[in-house]
C-alpha cells in the first residue's frame, strides 16, 4: 500500500491542477528551448565538422608561379610529413543565367585526379564531365535557377556555354558563390591556358605541425628554382563558419537556460504559494511526528513530478524543434545532415537540467516552509499583516484603486519575485528584440557607409586614371572609383604567417586594399586614430577584422604584409568598422597607379552594363561584377537564422514571465480567500472583488513592464556586445527597440490583466459560506 | 502503603512571557504539577487564562521562559528541535478542537500517517492497525472515506484514532468538543475515559466548567496560575 504521505501528495497535486499545470508548463517550454537549442549545437557542429571532414579539404596549400609538373608533384608527395599532394587551379569567374551575371568559383581539376583532396560528393552525373560540361555545386543550382547550361567567362577569356552535367555537394561551398567544377579541356574553351597553380597538401598534426611542414615545403620548392607566392593553411579541420556555430549556440544556450532559470523561479513562487496555503498542514503533520527532513523530502518528492511531467512533455519536442533548427541551419550552411542522433550526454544532461534546476531553486523555499515551527504553523491564518505598525494615510481618490495598491504590497518577498520573473522576462524580451534590431540597424548603416553600387574586378590590372577616364561620362553612372586590391598575409618577425583563407576566397582572408585617400564611395566609421590622407605613403587604416588579426596595433604602429610576393611595411593610422568585408588593411592609392577593380555608384541600374561594356570596348575585361545589394544578401543569411531564434526565444520568455504573473496572483487569491468572505458580508458585490484583484495585477503587471524595459537596456547591450563581437568582432551598437519595449508594456500590462482573470473569477464566484469557512 | 506511580507529566515552576508590541505578556507564571499514568485531567479557565500556553508547553510546540517540563523522562525543554518532531509523534497525541484531519487523505490514511512518520510499525501492519483503531472509537465503516464526508463527531472519533496511533503515554486534546453537540462531546469524552483507564494520561484543555463525571482532577487557571484544583 502506498505511504500516506505520498498519497498526500498525489491527490494534493490533483486538486492544485491548475498550479501543477502552470509550472509543468513553465518548466516544459524552458526545457523545450534548452534542447532544442543542445540538440541543434550538438547536431550542427557535429554535422558541420562531419561533412567538412568529408571533402578532406587540403591542409595547405602553395601557390606557385607557373604551375606544378607531374614530375614536381611526385616529388612533393615523398617530402617530409607530406602525406598527399595534388595539383589544381582555381580561376574567379562570372557565369550568366539570362540577364544576370553572377561571381564563380571554378575549380580546374585533371580528369584522372583521384579526387583524394578537397574532395566533392557527385550528386548527380559523373565526373570528369565532357570538355563541353560543368558541374555545379548544389547551392550554385538553386543561386542560378537550376539551369541546364551556362555561359561562363574566364578572366582574359572569351564567353562559352557549358551544359551542366551535374551537380555535386561541396560542403565547404560558400554562401552567393557559384562554384563550378571543369576539366582542364573545359577551361581552354574559355581561353586561359590551364596552369596548375595550386599545391594542395595533406599534412598530419594539428595546426602547428601543418603551418611548420608547409613553411618546409615552401622553403624546398624555393630551393628548387621555383617561387612560392602565398601559403594558405584554413583552421585544420574546422568549417569556416565553426566559431560562429560554436559561439552563437552557446549564447543561445545561454538564453534557454535563463529561461529556465526563470521557470524554476515560476516553480518556487508557486511551490512557496502552495506550502503557504499547507501551513497549517505541515503544523499538524509535525504534531503526528513528522520531521522537516520528511515534509521537506515529501515536498521535493512534489517538486521532481512535476519536472518529470516537465521533462516528459518536453524531451520529444525538444529534439523536433532541435533537429529542425539543425536542419534550417544546415540548409544555410550548406551542409548535409546525415546522422540525427543525439548522443546520450545530451539527453542526459537535459535530463539532469530539468530535474535539478527545479529543485535547487525550490530547495530555499521548501526548506523555510518545512522548518515552520508547530507554534507557527498553528498560528498561521493564510495572509499576513502589513510589513508596518505605522498609521497608514487615508486613501485618497478611488478606494478600490487604493485597496489593490495596498494588497499588492502586503507580501512584498512575493510581490519582489513576481517584479523579478516579470523583469527578468521582459528584459530578456525586450533584450533579443533590440539585439536584433541593432543587428539590423548595423548592417544597414554599415552598408550604408558603402556609397557605390557595384564592385567590378578586372581581370588585369589597369591605369587608374584610364578607367576615370573611360567612365566619365557614361550615362546614369554618378561615380567611378578606382582602388588596387590584393591577397596579402602578415609578415611577424620576418616569418610569412600562413594566410587562413578557405577556398572560398573570402572567408579567412586578409587583402591589402589602396583606395583613393579621400574616397567619396566609402566613409567607413572611424573606431580610433583617423582616415587615410593624401601624400601619406607608407600608411595604412585597418578595419577591425584586420586589427583582430594583427594583434590589436595602436596608431603609430607599424606592421608587415606580404602581397604579391613582395613585403609592405605600413604604419597603422587608425582602424575602422567595416560590415561585410573581410580582413583589410586600406593604403592611399595613388592617381597613376594601377588599379585592380573600380567602384561605381549610379542612379539607373543599365549603367552597370553601359560601364562594363565602355571597359570592353577599350579593352578591359570585368573578371567579377557584385552588386552591393549581393553583399546585402550574404550579410542577412548569415543571421537570419539566429535572428528569427533570438526572436523565438524572446517570445519564450514573454510565456514564462507571465506564466510567474498568473502563479502569483492565483497564490493570492487562495491566501485571501477569508477576506473575499468578509469583504462580501460588508456589501462588496462579486464584481468589486473581481475588479480589486484585477488592479492587483494589472498594477504588477505595470510595474514589471516598466522596469523590463529599463533592464532590458543593459541586457541588450550585452547580448549585442557578445554577438557583434562573434559576427564582426566589434559590440553591436545599442539600438532599442521601441516597438518591442512599446510591445512588452502592452503585453506585460495585458497579460497580466488576463492572468488575474481566472483567479479574479474564482474570486467572485466564492460565496460567503465558502470563504468564511475556509481554512 | 503502596507507592504512587510516577509522573508521566511533571511541570515545575514552568512560565511563559509573550513578548508582544505592547509590552511583556506573561501567559503562565510558575505553573507546577504532575500527572499520572492513567489519569484524566481537565485544565479550564478564561479565555487568556494560560489554558493553551500550558498544552503547548506540554506538547513541546512552546517552550518555558524559566522552569521545566519532563514528559515521560525527556526533558522536553530541553530537547532539540529537530528531535522534537519525532518525539512528539511517539509520545503526544494530539486532538484539536477543529479535528485538523488531512483533507486530501482518507480517515485511514489520517490515522497511518504517525505510524508512517515514526516507523514505528511495519508497513503492512499499519492499515490494519489503523481499521483496529478506527474500530475502537466506532467508525470503522468510515475508513475509506475523506473527512469531508463525515460529521464533526465521526472526524473527531477519527483524531483521537489518529492521535492514538503510536500508543502514546500522553493524549494532549484543546478544546475536543468545543465544536461539538453536548451528544457527541459525551461520546468523545466516554473515548477519553475508556483511553484513561488504559493508562494513558489525558491531558484536556477545555472551557466547559464541571466535567467531574468524567475527569479524575480538574485544574482551574486563571491569570496564568492555577487558581485551584478539584479532584472529584
Amino acid at each position: 500500500m502506498t505511504r500516506p504521505r505520498y498519497t498526500k501528495i498525489r491527490r494534493d497535486m490533483r486538486q492544485a491542477r491548475g498550479r501543477i499545470l502552470l509550472m509543468t508548463t513553465a518548466v516544459a517550454v524552458s526545457l523545450i528551448a534548452i534542447g532544442a537549442m543542445l540538440t541543434a549545437r550538438t547536431v550542427v557542429t557535429r554535422e558541420a565538422s562531419a561533412n567538412y571532414t568529408a571533402t578532406r579539404p587540403a591542409s595547405a596549400t602553395l601557390d606557385i608561379a607557373g604551375g606544378i609538373t607531374p614530375d614536381l608533384l611526385t616529388q612533393v608527395r615523398t617530402r617530409p610529413g607530406i602525406t598527399d599532394a595534388t595539383a589544381r587551379q582555381t580561376l574567379t569567374a562570372r557565369v550568366r543565367t539570362g540577364d544576370t551575371w553572377h561571381k564563380m568559383l571554378l575549380f580546374v581539376i585533371d580528369a584522372d585526379d583521384p579526387l583524394r583532396i578537397s574532395r566533392f560528393d557527385i550528386e548527380r552525373g559523373t565526373w570528369p564531365p565532357p570538355a563541353d560540361g560543368i558541374l555545379l555545386e548544389r547551392s550554385a543550382q538553386a543561386l542560378l535557377d537550376n539551369p541546364t547550361a551556362v555561359t561562363v567567362t574566364a578572366p582574359g577569356g572569351q564567353p562559352a556555354t557549358f551544359t551542366v552535367t551535374g551537380a555535386v555537394h561541396d560542403a565547404a561551398a560558400q554562401e552567393r558563390t557559384a562554384y563550378g567544377y571543369l576539366t582542364p579541356q573545359g577551361l581552354t574553351r574559355l581561353g586561359p591556358t590551364p596552369t596548375h597553380h595550386q599545391l594542395k597538401t595533406s599534412i598530419a598534426g594539428d595546426q602547428h605541425t601543418v603551418d611548420t611542414r608547409a613553411r618546409e615545403l615552401a622553403t624546398w620548392l624555393t630551393s628548387q628554382g621555383h617561387t612560392v607566392n602565398a601559403i594558405t593553411a584554413p583552421p585544420a579541420g574546422r568549417h569556416p563558419h565553426q566559431s560562429q556555430i560554436d559561439s552563437v549556440t552557446l549564447l543561445f544556450l545561454g538564453f534557454a537556460a535563463a529561461a529556465l532559470l526563470l521557470a524554476a523561479a515560476v516553480v518556487a513562487t508557486t511551490l512557496g504559494g502552495m506550502l503557504a496555503q499547507q501551513t497549517r498542514q505541515i503544523g499538524i503533520l509535525k504534531t503526528l511526528g513528522a520531521t522537516t527532513t520528511q515534509i521537506l523530502g515529501t515536498y521535493l518528492l512534489l517538486t521532481l513530478a512535476v519536472a518529470t511531467a516537465a521533462l516528459l512533455l518536453a524531451a520529444a519536442p525538444a529534439i523536433l524543434a532541435g533537429l529542425a533548427l539543425a536542419d534550417a541551419t544546415a540548409g544555410l550552411l550548406n551542409l548535409d545532415i546525415t546522422d540525427t542522433s543525439i548522443p546520450t550526454w545530451v539527453l542526459a544532461a537535459l535530463a539532469a537540467t530539468g530535474l535539478g534546476t527545479p529543485l535547487l531553486v525550490a530547495l530555499a523555499p521548501l526548506t523555510r516552509a518545512a522548518r515552520t515551527t508547530v507554534r507557527a504553523a498553528l498560528d498561521h491564518r493564510g495572509t499576513t499583516p502589513p510589513a508596518t505598525t505605522r498609521a497608514v494615510r487615508p486613501a485618497r481618490g478611488n478606494r478600490l484603486v487604493s485597496l489593490a495598491l495596498r494588497n499588492a504590497l502586503r507580501r512584498r518577498g512575493r510581490l519582489a519575485l513576481t517584479l523579478a520573473l516579470l523583469t527578468a522576462g521582459g528584459a530578456l524580451f525586450t533584450g533579443g528584440l533590440s539585439t536584433a534590431n541593432a543587428w539590423n540597424t548595423w548592417v544597414d548603416d554599415g552598408l550604408a557607409r558603402r556609397h557605390y553600387d557595384a564592385e567590378i574586378t578586372l581581370t588585369r590590372p589597369a591605369p587608374a586614371h584610364r578607367l576615370t577616364e573611360l567612365l566619365r561620362g557614361v550615362p546614369g553612372l554618378t561615380a567611378a572609383e578606382p582602388l588596387s586590391s590584393a591577397p596579402a598575409v602578415p609578415v611577424r618577425g620576418g616569418q610569412v604567417e600562413p594566410a587562413r583563407t578557405y577556398p572560398d576566397g573570402g572567408h579567412g582572408a586578409f587583402n591589402l586594399v589602396a583606395l583613393p585617400p579621400q574616397s567619396r564611395l566609402t566613409d567607413f566609421e572611424l573606431l580610433r586614430g583617423r582616415h587615410l590622407r593624401d601624400g601619406e605613403p607608407g600608411t595604412a587604416v585597418l578595419n577591425q577584422t584586420a586589427a583582430t588579426r594583427l594583434g590589436d596595433p595602436a596608431p603609430g604602429t607599424h606592421v608587415t604584409l606580404r602581397a604579391a610576393g613582395t613585403d609592405t611595411t605600413l604604419r597603422v593610422v587608425g582602424v575602422v568598422a567595416e560590415v561585410g568585408g573581410p580582413a583589410t588593411a586600406y593604403t592611399a592609392h595613388e592617381p597613376q597607379a594601377t588599379a585592380t577593380a573600380v567602384r561605381l555608384a549610379y542612379d539607373d541600374p543599365a549603367a552597370l552594363t553601359r560601364a562594363e561594356q565602355r571597359l570592353a570596348d577599350a579593352g578591359i575585361a570585368a573578371a567579377t561584377v557584385v552588386p552591393t545589394a549581393e553583399l546585402r544578401t550574404a550579410v542577412d543569411e548569415h543571421v537570419l537564422i539566429l535572428i528569427q531564434t533570438l526572436v523565438a526565444l524572446a517570445a519564450l520568455m514573454a510565456v514564462v514571465g507571465t506564466l510567474g504573473l498568473a502563479s502569483a496572483m492565483g497564490i493570492a487569491v487562495t491566501e485571501r480567500t477569508r477576506e473575499f468572505g468578509i469583504m462580501q458580508t460588508l456589501g462588496a458585490t462579486p464584481r468589486t472583488v473581481r475588479l480589486t484583484l484585477i488592479l492587483e495585477g494589472t498594477a504588477i503587471g505595470l510595474a514589471g513592464s516598466l522596469l523590463a524595459v529599463a533592464a532590458g537596456l543593459p541586457a541588450a547591450a550585452l547580448v549585442g556586445d557578445m554577438l557583434g563581437t562573434l559576427s564582426f568582432g566589434l559590440p553591436l551598437p545599442l539600438a532599442p527597440s521601441r516597438g518591442g519595449m512599446a510591445a512588452w508594456a502592452a503585453l506585460g500590462v495585458a497579460a497580466a490583466a488576463a492572468a488575474t482573470l481566472t483567479a479574479a473569477r474564482r474570486a467572485g464566484r466564492l460565496t460567503v459560506k465558502d470563504t468564511l469557512t475556509y481554512e | 502503603m503502596p507507592t504512587p506511580p510516577t509522573p508521566v507529566i511533571t511541570v515545575h515552576d514552568a512560565a511563559k512571557t509573550y513578548t508582544t508590541p505592547a509590552g511583556d505578556f506573561p501567559a503562565l507564571r510558575d505553573v507546577s504539577l504532575t500527572v499520572a499514568p492513567g489519569e484524566f485531567v481537565t485544565v479550564t479557565g478564561r479565555s487568556g487564562s494560560g489554558k493553551s500556553t500550558l498544552l503547548n508547553l506540554l506538547a513541546g510546540i512552546d517552550r518555558p521562559t524559566s522552569g521545566s517540563v519532563v514528559i515521560a523522562g525527556t526533558d522536553v525543554h530541553t530537547l532539540p528541535e529537530s528531535r522534537l518532531s519525532s518525539w512528539r509523534g511517539r509520545t503526544i497525541g494530539m486532538v484539536f478542537q477543529f479535528f485538523q484531519l488531512l483533507p486530501t487523505l482518507t480517515i485511514a490514511e489520517n490515522v497511518m500517517l504517525p505510524m508512517d512518520f515514526c516507523a514505528t510499525r511495519p508497513p503492512r501492519e499499519r492499515h490494519p492497525h489503523a481499521l483496529h483503531l478506527l474500530d475502537t472509537v466506532g467508525i470503522a465503516d468510515h475508513a475509506d472515506k475523506l473527512p469531508a464526508a463525515l460529521s464533526g463527531g465521526q472526524q473527531q472519533r477519527a483524531a483521537i484514532a489518529r492521535a492514538l496511533a503510536n500508543n502514546p503515554p500522553v493524549l494532549l486534546a484543546d478544546e475536543p468538543t468545543g465544536n461539538l453537540d453536548s451528544a457527541t462531546a459525551d461520546m468523545i469524552l466516554e473515548l477519553f475515559t475508556a483511553q484513561a483507564d488504559t493508562g494513558t494520561a489525558i491531558v484536556m484543555v477545555t472551557h466547559e466548567r464541571d466535567l467531574s463525571t468524567w475527569a479524575h482532577r480538574q485544574i482551574h487557571l486563571a491569570d496564568g496560575r492555577i487558581a485551584h484544583q478539584d479532584t472529584p
